[in-house]
């Protein structure tokens, strides 16, 4: 589910402005960062609605005074700006926080276990990340299409020239969408981050998988993006928790099972092994042939 | 005879709107044929299924007397039509001597060729020289096209449309936002080059057009609704109504 | 093709300088890092034919350069073995260009298919992929340790073997020659000139009868080749390949090197290949920050500068072909930016070096050495000095700077001025 929350801020960004963030997971980083900072002195609710509203603030700054005289050169020289973005906070974070781990931990009021089921207990802590992400997807819905500024945004996405015309304040709308998009993956960094561990590599580890994500799931839309991260945290879960041996498509072919080389290799391969890489082939795929995504309005 | 281009039954709507409701259009050729209609009678739409932007909903399209429905735009430009745009669409980066040189590459055999420098091939440089001539670019060819004045860039257009030796060569509005002046250039040299070509002219100003047009055909709504010589159409009752509307009588 | 007189007496003097060089700067680290520049060069030209001239943007092109190294190591291993055919280590970097080229031309057709972000998301894809196989692949790619090889396989003509790193400098000289004026010689071929057009205009390109897939797809294979290359001669030269050779971050890298060189002109990846290689070189060992700055820096050309260092220096050659004396005119605006910006950055960089200090060592002294001055990072005063040299230098070149663009603007126009009459 947080890979929800960063998807859904990422194709908000995306499909309203056309820019990949690249960043975008390193919001994401800042988010747990910021928590924990605040969290130090001021334990872990004030820093659950603090530090997504600086990392709001600060890309609101970022798109105001960096990005938007990039845009003039075009869409490649955006997404390498957010590239080059995402290089610069990941050193400043190693600069300011160091290499090592910091201990940005789970709250003791919610390390304890709300049930147990099928000989698993689940924390009250897990709980509560489900049920964020949950509550923003139904806010972000009802707040996108019962709003008059839902309806402005939405009308940006696809129109942004004749929406400016109509008199509304479209480089405006864009900053704040663009805000809004980071502190969506700030709020991700603040519940991930005690969990995932809090460290410099965090947004490597995750960006990629969140852009496959919000490609599969379609750009523009909300509900894609929402199906996609499910079905691609299931099929991670699943490809590594029952971790099928791939052997038995070589035995059909023929192949014996102790045979040596390249084959050796493949042969005892299992999905748990080739786990990481299925998101990518489906990235890869999906944008050969369909590069619409699953539910999407437009393509790349 | 084959006509230049055939159009037969062509239909074209895009999501719910239908833009070309059934045209049926035969262009001669070597002649110049305007095509004329008010705004949004979908008179660039024409030109995009024609070239292969869009695609037919229904109908046929033949570019002499072969069948080129539906075909990529590169595959139709080598048979030997070419365009040209409203809004200018030039190699903005490139010279204009080399943007021309572009267009005459791949009629000129060049292909793909990557052992070959282009530099010292002759008949490139005489095609490029005779086409920078003939529209009058040839003090201007080491500016970047981008940096050029508007009525220079309109004839790189121009230039790059006639450069592969295209024999129907579309031009799409080529005098707009011209002074009367450089309009009467631009007329002069479009006589010029279709001398040799079968012209099809989308155009609003009514002095280029029967100045120009061998044959008008007039589209409203998506449907030809008048094809004759220019003194014929001057007199068509349709016509008149479609532009002027319909005279009240009490 | 013959280049006139004095391209080549240009050229003719880069190559007495490439030979004589190795005797002049004699010591092995330099030696190692010349190596470097070598290669980073005919990655970063390769590189720039799908950026500069073709508009490709790939976060994946480290994918050919790494899997032509594997390829590469195993042929020479192979040849140790006896179980492959006897290839000159001097030629061997062609097999490199093949494997880049095969990989180059399955990838490439599918990928070359989408344009644009599209086109950099599938690249990311397959950076991905080829890191994920490399650690499961074991048996081609040696998982965690990667493949060793030995590059002295026999001795060749001349008693050549390559054990001594100095021969190693001559081959990649070699090839980097070879290799840059091939690519140059692309650039002025009909396939050249169409790449660049696709680039400024695919539309117009497809109007004017060239099939943009194949075209980009060309483009593509044709700078696998020559990464492949680099890859064939990275192998080589440092005798191991290993998982990281093909994922993001060496693509990355030369990303960034060709950006900050410029993508717009031929040299621009050279310029940016050598200085990228020598300050990591040489500055990643002076200071924990220099990726910080080296980020910092790409940032700002993507900015301010899109034409990268060559883009920046190119501008001003309208000026001087006009007339050198007006360049002469500019230097007061120019030479006041530079001090404004030397007192800011040498205020900003001691405080991003004393965060650093402080961030990460262990000891229990404060004291930090910055530019050669003994302090004391407990005491305010370091930090004090340093924020106010940043400030200071900061005003000053919000003075400056719109400074230095009149100068320029001016000279532009009486150089045009000039030109016209």
């Amino acid at each position: 589910m947080l890979l929800f929350l960063l998807a859904s801020g990422l194709t908000l960004i995306f499909s309203m402005m056309g820019v990949l963030n690249f960043a975008h997971a390193s919001f994401f980083m800042l988010g747990a960062y910021f928590a924990y900072q605040i969290s130090q002195p001021l334990g872990f609710w004030p820093a659950l609605i603090g530090a997504p509203i600086l990392v709001g603030l600060l890309g609101a700054a970022v798109e105001r005074y960096m990005l938007r005289p990039v845009h003039r050169f075009g869409h490649v020289a955006e997404l390498l700006f957010t590239f080059g973005l995402a290089f610069v906070i990941e050193e400043v974070v190693q600069m300011v926080w160091g290499k090592v781990p910091v201990p940005y931990d789970v709250p003791e009021s919610m390390n304890v276990t709300a049930f147990a089921w099928q000989g698993l207990d689940y924390s009250a802590y897990r709980l509560f990340m489900l049920v964020i992400p949950v509550g923003i997807f139904i806010a972000l819905f009802f707040g996108l299409t019962r709003t008059r500024i839902g309806l402005i945004i939405r009308a940006s996405l696809t129109h942004p020239h004749m929406v400016a015309a109509l008199g509304h304040d479209v480089p405006k709308v864009f900053m704040w969408t663009f805000g809004v998009g980071c502190a969506l993956a700030g709020i991700a960094g603040v519940i991930g981050g005690n969990v995932l561990g809090t460290e410099p590599g965090m947004a490597i580890q995750l960006g990629p998988i969140v852009f496959v994500i919000i490609v599969v799931g379609g750009l523009g839309s909300l509900g894609g993006a929402l199906i996609a991260s499910l079905f691609i945290g299931i099929l991670n879960n699943m490809a590594i928790s029952y971790d099928f041996s791939l052997y038995p498509i070589f035995e059909n072919l023929g192949v014996e099972r102790d045979v040596e080389g390249i084959l050796a290799d493949l042969v005892n391969l299992t999905t748990g092994s080739i786990a990481p890489l299925l998101p990518y082939l489906l990235l890869v795929l999906m944008l050969i042939f369909r590069p619409r995504g699953l539910f999407g309005m437009r393509d790349v | 005879m084959n006509p230049a281009i055939d159009f037969r039954g062509v239909h074209k709507s895009f999501g719910p709107t239908e833009v070309i409701r059934g045209v049926d259009l035969a262009i001669r050729p070597g002649e110049i044929h305007a095509v004329i209609g008010p705004n949004g009678a979908g008179k660039s739409t024409l030109f995009n299924l024609v070239t292969g932007r869009y695609h037919v909903n229904r109908g046929r399209i033949a570019l002499n007397g072969e069948d080129i429905t539906n075909r990529a735009p590169h595959d139709i430009s080598r048979k030997g039509l070419s365009r040209s745009f409203q809004v200018t669409n030039i190699f903005h980066r490139m010279s204009v001597y080399e943007n021309v040189r572009c267009a005459t590459l791949w009629n000129l055999g060049y292909r793909y060729k990557f052992w070959q420098s282009v530099g010292r091939k002759r008949d490139l440089k005489e095609r490029t020289e005779e086409v920078l001539a003939q529209t009058g670019l040839s003090s201007r060819r080491a500016v970047p096209a981008g940096l050029l004045s508007y009525s220079d860039q309109r004839a790189l257009e121009i230039a790059i449309t006639i450069a592969g030796r295209a024999n129907v060569v579309l031009l799409d509005e080529p005098t707009s936002g011209m002074s009367s002046a450089e309009t009467e250039q631009a007329v002069a040299l479009i006589r010029d080059i279709s001398a040799t070509r079968t012209m099809v002219i989308v155009e609003h100003d009514m002095g280029v057009v029967f100045d120009l047009a061998d044959t008008i055909s007039v589209l409203v709504y998506g449907k030809v609704i008048a094809t004759g010589t220019p003194a014929e159409i001057r007199a068509n009752a349709k016509v008149q109504e479609a532009y002027l509307g319909t005279e009240v009588t009490y | 093709m013959m280049p006139d007189s004095r391209v080549l007496s240009i050229g003719g003097l880069i190559v007495a300088i490439l030979i004589m060089l190795p005797m002049i700067i004699s010591s092995s680290f330099a030696l190692s890092v010349m190596n470097q520049i070598g290669i980073a060069i005919i990655f970063a030209l390769a590189f720039n034919m799908l950026l500069g001239q073709g508009g490709m943007l790939s976060f994946g092109h480290a994918v050919y350069f790494g899997l032509a190294g594997f390829v590469t190591a195993h042929v020479i291993n192979g040849m140790h073995a006896d179980a492959f055919p006897y290839i000159p280590v001097t030629l061997i970097p062609l097999v490199g260009g093949i494997a880049g080229l095969f990989f180059g031309i399955v990838i490439g057709f599918v990928s070359t298919r989408r344009a644009g972000t599209a086109f950099a998301m599938i690249s990311l894809g397959f950076a991905e992929l080829a890191t994920g196989l490399t650690l499961i692949i074991v048996f081609f790619f040696g998982g965690e340790e990667g493949v060793q090889t030995d590059r002295w396989v026999r001795e060749e003509w001349f008693g050549i073997t390559y054990g001594p790193d100095i021969q190693v400098y001559y081959l990649i000289a070699a090839w980097c020659v070879i290799a840059a004026i091939s690519m140059y010689a692309l650039t002025r071929t009909p396939f050249g000139r169409m790449s660049n057009a696709v680039r400024d205009n695919p539309e117009r390109a497809q109007f004017i009868g060239y099939n943009t897939h194949r075209l980009r797809w060309l483009a593509f294979a044709l700078s696998s080749f020559f990464a492949g290359l680099a890859g064939a001669l990275h192998a080589v030269n440092v005798e191991h390949v290993g998982f990281e050779t093909v994922g993001l971050g060496q693509s990355a890298v030369i990303l960034i090197m060709v950006y900050i060189g410029g993508t717009g002109h031929f040299a621009g990846p050279i310029l940016g290949a050598i200085l990228i290689t020598l300050l990591n070189a040489y500055l990643s060992d002076v200071s924990p920050a220099w990726y910080l700055y080296l980020g910092l820096i790409f940032v700002l050309i993507v900015m301010f500068a899109p034409g990268g260092l060559a883009g920046l220096v190119m501008m001003h050659e309208p000026i001087r072909h006009a007339a050198p004396r007006l360049l002469w005119r500019m230097a007061p605006a120019y030479g006041a930016a530079f001090g404004t910006s030397l007192v800011g950055l040498t205020g900003a960089v001691g405080l991003i070096e004393m965060i650093y200090f402080l961030s990460t060592t262990v000891s229990l002294d404060s004291t930090f050495v910055l530019y050669g001055i003994a302090l004391d990072t407990a005491d305010i005063w370091p930090w004090l000095v340093c924020a106010a040299l940043g400030a200071s230098g900061g005003y000053g070149c919000k003075l400056s700077y719109p400074r230095v663009a009149e100068a320029y603007s001016t000279a532009m126009h009486e150089a045009r001025a000039m030109v016209a009459s």
